[in-house]
């Protein structure tokens, strides 16, 4: 059943086509005045892509979402299989090969392994006979997010990798898994950064020990959590060292961000003086200096959010906010009303990633978040993320109108 | 676990994280933007942070005895401010200045932009008297300053230009390079590191070479800047210092290189290269007729660029790296090596005696020697350069053979050297003749010319002197070198180490017989360069004459000294001159004259190279 374009839910494709413009004159600002010859115009590149959005978007309003759920783990191959082969003959760039090259135009795999992995994880949450918290159903369902997980950071995009398990936590969750079972669960990571200090990671376990007798999942199951998170707080020296030192640097300077006053210090700095500057009212388009003076980095992709916050102050911010959040609450209460199992955990799964993405992206802007280069969706410059967050409302739009089936 | 959430309640809990989210947002938000926003936007309005940074001086070359081979000095740099500019546009006033017509200047401005509030070089190197006019003067030339840059020096830019190369700025593709590399050390997400536009960086030779660690590491300094980009201060004294590059002590003599440009000054055009070849250190090498790689240093004129690239003596060609040519009777000892190996001849074998030539198809291909030279032994046909004997070997031999031991004696590689362009010549077998003639339609004949090094084999100078050291180490090649030793600011020192590059494929007995023949070269009563036998020191070597279809002969010597324990292999090309014996040989005689009086006057340095001897 095709579905008839009065009865869409308008609201949402307008906030969400809100952002986009939003983001078209934050780009063209963030440009405005400052651009060498060299560079292209992004702004204008940023239409064509948003045009070309809408179009992809349309095309997967007319896909049922029955082919999705029959195709699912095929799809999900076929995204693996285009992970192995961008690692293989992928454009190298900035030491990353992440992108297949056709022309002017670069595909990046990994937004539509994001896709695949919603797709098959929603599948499988759908039929699966196990309850909830039988290894055998957390065991193939965490190895279906690790295999594109790995492959993504191999590229290497520690950031993109971790949307993968963000997408697994969600899904988790919704298809049944007590949230203190979760929280056990992911506690192992929350031990790497509590290893970082002795008084910190005696509170920290004093807290884990106290929360799994609460719980009482069982003693193997205990057994196995306090190893994990053990093992994990001794390796914390090992992975530090592991990370590039690009991330290192991120993390120091998140933590203390003057240690690092011109990488990446610097730029939570300068976004924080950006977005402070802009106050109530803001500085009005194209006169936030701190973008025109080029202080701010990445300003057309990754701290965009900080142009908005200097130009048009806190009513653009909260704007911009308050949109995010329109299309969160309604995208969950779709997800809520969906009678099929598979239709509502592809909505969860969709909004995950745009709620993760969302989250480190704004958190970073204003400093309360480690830097990762994780852009915001809607609004950054990027052509692929752009479609993907297109095709993630279509798919929402879609479940919203079949809502009732099964 | 054992009580699961009801679907109503995990909707909640998901609808809470998104409004947690938003209050976690608005109260950062209101923190910066409410609570904090007097003080951020002090510091926005006036307390800009500029990171500028500090571009250390190059760093210094000398030659093996420590004097100075490249150096710099302070010079001037006219910038201009794009935002400072009327309407964009550069004042008619500042084109009459520098003498620079407001085309090319937009032109540069448009090169070297990085931002329209960061000075953009225009006019590097200018004079006194431009600086003196700007300061006197500055109302009349809206957004135009100066800074003082160091400029490069090269005090012996015409001798040395051949290996040292020359600076020049930015272009597009460097910085793209730049920037790919620096990524993945530093946390530099831009697309293209800007700030690099514009820098000097180096162009040719050792200075593009080396030209990461010349360049050494840049720094910062933080400084406050007004709303008008004007700098007010250092920040909080916070800077991280610039380190100069390491001084790089070179493998050439500069007296040695100055003997070897002044033989060939006589001459239209030529090179020498002169090896050691115990260790593979290039001692001298020259390209003649050469630039002055100062004239670079500053803005070089159309005109003047022109005059350069117009010159049919080709000025900016390398000769000993780039140049090809047969390398004509020079490659006897290998045809003979050759035969030796494969088993063709013996040391005692006399092949068909020589009446000055040979016929062969339907012609007759000429020895030099139009009387002839009867019967000879191998060791006597390299001694006299006769050339029947060679066709005779390359018959016998064949092609491919031949053009085995071509490519086993380095013929068609690259030497490696340690500057950035070299060509690799030319080395045809039978697949090379049927792609280029088709199969089967090329002549058995073109065996003869490859025998005495004529027709379509090509070498470069470097390779020939490689091939000759390897004569004269005992069939060890090691990688020609010209960094002996790089000396960085905090007492760190990196010395090369010498490599092995390959080894010839000589038996030593065969090895003894060549040397022997190169010799009798010179030592010999038939030798064809007699005219530099000396009694102070022994001299071998072998001349050579390549016939070219553009003009006179090209006239070739390759010496080695001294014979007991081989210290120098001197090549030498000079282009059409005419005969080996006559031209060549005396210009390697003198070099090498003078590397022994330069040993003798300095046995420390010769002491010194000697300790690297593995």
């Amino acid at each position: 059943m095709k579905p008839s374009y009065l009865e869409l839910d308008w609201k949402l494709i307008a906030a969400a086509l809100a952002l986009s413009l939003i983001g078209i004159a934050l780009i063209m600002s963030a440009q405005y005045g400052t651009r060498p010859d060299s560079e292209p115009v992004y702004f204008l590149r940023q239409i064509v892509w948003l045009v070309i959005a809408l179009f992809v978007s349309a095309a997967v309003l007319r896909v049922p979402l029955r082919l999705f759920e029959l195709g699912a783990y095929l799809f999900y191959a076929f995204a693996v299989l285009l992970l192995i082969l961008v690692l293989l003959v992928g454009s190298a760039r900035m030491g990353a090969s992440r992108w297949f090259s056709f022309g002017p135009i670069n595909f990046s795999p990994s937004d539509l392994a994001k896709l695949a992995l919603i797709v098959a994880l929603s599948r499988f949450f759908a039929y699966t006979k196990f309850p909830p918290t039988s290894k055998r159903r957390l065991a193939v369902s965490a190895l279906l997010a690790v295999v594109p997980a790995i492959l993504v950071l191999k590229q290497p995009d520690l950031g993109t990798s971790l949307v993968f398990f963000v997408i697994l936590a969600a899904l988790w969750f919704w298809s049944g898994l007590s949230p203190w079972y979760l929280l056990v669960i992911v506690s192992p990571l929350a031990a790497l950064f509590a290893a970082t200090n002795e008084v910190l990671l005696v509170l920290y376990f004093a807290v884990l020990l106290g929360g799994l007798f609460l719980l009482r999942p069982g003693l193997l199951f205990a057994v196995i959590a306090v190893a994990a998170n053990l093992g994990s707080a001794m390796i914390t020296q090992l992975v530090w060292n592991r990370l590039e030192r690009y991330q290192q640097l991120r993390l120091e300077a998140f933590l203390n961000p003057a240690t690092d006053p011109r990488g990446a210090g610097y730029q939570i700095i300068q976004s924080k003086i950006a977005i402070g500057s802009g106050g109530f009212w803001g500085k009005g388009p194209f006169h936030g200096s701190q973008a025109r003076l080029d202080f701010l980095p990445e300003q057309h992709t990754d701290f965009v959010f900080s142009v908005l916050g200097e130009e048009y102050g806190l009513w653009g911010a909260l704007i911009v906010l308050g949109l995010f959040t329109f299309i969160l609450y309604r995208s969950i209460r779709i997800a809520g009303r969906c009678r099929s199992r598979f239709i509502s955990n592809l909505v969860v799964g969709t909004v995950a990633v745009l709620m993760f993405q969302y989250l480190v992206n704004v958190g970073m802007t204003l400093g309360l978040m480690p830097v990762t280069g994780l852009p915001l969706p809607f609004v950054s410059y990027g052509g692929t993320s752009l479609v993907l967050c297109w095709v993630i409302i279509a798919l929402i739009v879609q479940a919203e109108h079949h809502r009732l089936d099964y | 676990m054992h009580r699961t959430l009801h679907p109503e309640s995990r909707q909640k809990i998901l609808l809470g994280i998104v409004l947690a989210m938003f209050l976690f947002f608005c109260l950062g938000l209101i923190k910066l933007q409410l609570i904090q926003h007097s003080q951020l936007a002090r510091q926005s309005d006036r307390n800009h942070i500029r990171v500028v940074p500090l571009v250390p001086p190059r760093g210094e070359v000398t030659d093996r005895t420590g004097r100075t081979i490249i150096t710099n000095r302070p010079s001037f740099t006219v910038t201009v401010i794009p935002a400072e500019m009327d309407d964009g546009v550069p004042p008619m006033s500042l084109s009459w200045l520098l003498g620079l017509d407001t085309a090319e200047i937009s032109f540069r401005v448009r090169k070297n932009i990085q931002s329209r509030y960061l000075p953009v070089p225009v006019r590097r190197d200018a004079s006194d008297t431009i600086i003196a006019v700007l300061e006197e003067q500055a109302d009349r030339f809206p957004g135009v300053t100066y800074l003082v840059e160091q400029a490069r020096e090269y005090p012996a830019g015409l001798l040395t230009e051949g290996f040292t190369g020359y600076v020049a700025e930015a272009s597009r593709e460097n910085v793209v390079r730049d920037s790919s590399k620096a990524r993945q050390d530093q946390y530099h997400m831009l697309p293209i590191d800007y700030r690099l536009l514009g820098r000097l960086v180096g162009r040719e030779g050792l200075e593009k070479q080396y030209d990461l660690q010349l360049r050494g590491s840049e720094g910062t300094i933080y400084k406050e800047v007004s709303a008008a980009v004007q700098v007010r201060g250092e920040y909080e004294s916070k800077m991280e210092a610039a380190v100069v590059g390491p001084t790089v002590e070179m493998t050439i003599d500069l007296d040695l290189q100055a003997a070897a440009v002044a033989a060939l000054d006589t001459f239209c055009c030529g090179a020498v290269v002169a090896l050691d070849p115990r260790n593979g250190e290039v001692l001298a090498l020259a390209s003649f007729p050469g630039y002055d790689a100062n004239i670079f240093s500053s803005v070089v004129p159309e005109s003047l660029w022109q005059v350069i690239s117009a010159d049919p003596r080709h000025p900016l060609l390398n000769r000993p790296l780039k140049g090809l040519y047969p390398p004509g009777s020079t490659i006897k000892p290998l045809t003979v090596g050759a035969a030796l190996e494969e088993g063709v001849i013996d040391e005692t074998t006399t092949l068909r005696a020589c009446t000055g030539g040979m016929p062969f198809g339907n012609r007759v291909f000429h020895c030099w020697q139009e009387r002839g030279h009867g019967s000879l032994t191998a060791v006597h046909a390299i001694e006299q350069s006769c050339d029947v004997f060679m066709y005779q070997l390359g018959v016998k031999m064949g092609v491919d053979v031949l053009s085995r031991y071509y490519d086993k004696c380095g013929f068609g590689y690259k030497t490696r050297i340690d500057l950035p362009e070299e060509a690799i010549g030319n080395n045809p077998n039978t697949e090379y003749y049927d792609t280029n003639y088709g199969k089967g339609k090329w002549s058995k004949a073109l065996v003869l010319n490859n025998s005495i090094g004529q027709g379509e084999v090509l070498v470069t100078p470097l390779q020939l002197a490689q091939f000759y050291c390897g004569l004269a180490n005992n069939g060890v090649v090691c990688r020609p070198h010209l960094v002996r030793r790089m000396a960085y600011p905090d007492g760190r020192v990196t010395a090369t180490v010498p490599q092995v590059s390959f080894t010839l494929p000589f038996s030593p007995r065969t090895l003894s017989l060549l040397n022997e023949a190169l010799r009798l070269v010179v030592q010999g009563s038939g030798g064809t360069a007699r005219s530099l036998r000396n009694p102070q020191y022994s001299l071998g070597g072998k001349t050579g004459t390549a016939q070219n279809p553009h003009g006179r002969d090209h006239s070739w010597f390759v010496g080695i000294a001294p014979l007991e324990a081989p210290e120098i292999v001197v090549c030498a090309i000079v282009e059409n001159a005419g005969h080996g014996s006559e031209i060549a040989a005396p210009t390697v005689g003198k070099i090498i004259a003078k590397y022994m009086e330069l040993r003798a006057e300095r046995p420390r340095v010769a002491a010194a190279s000697d300790e690297e001897q593995p």
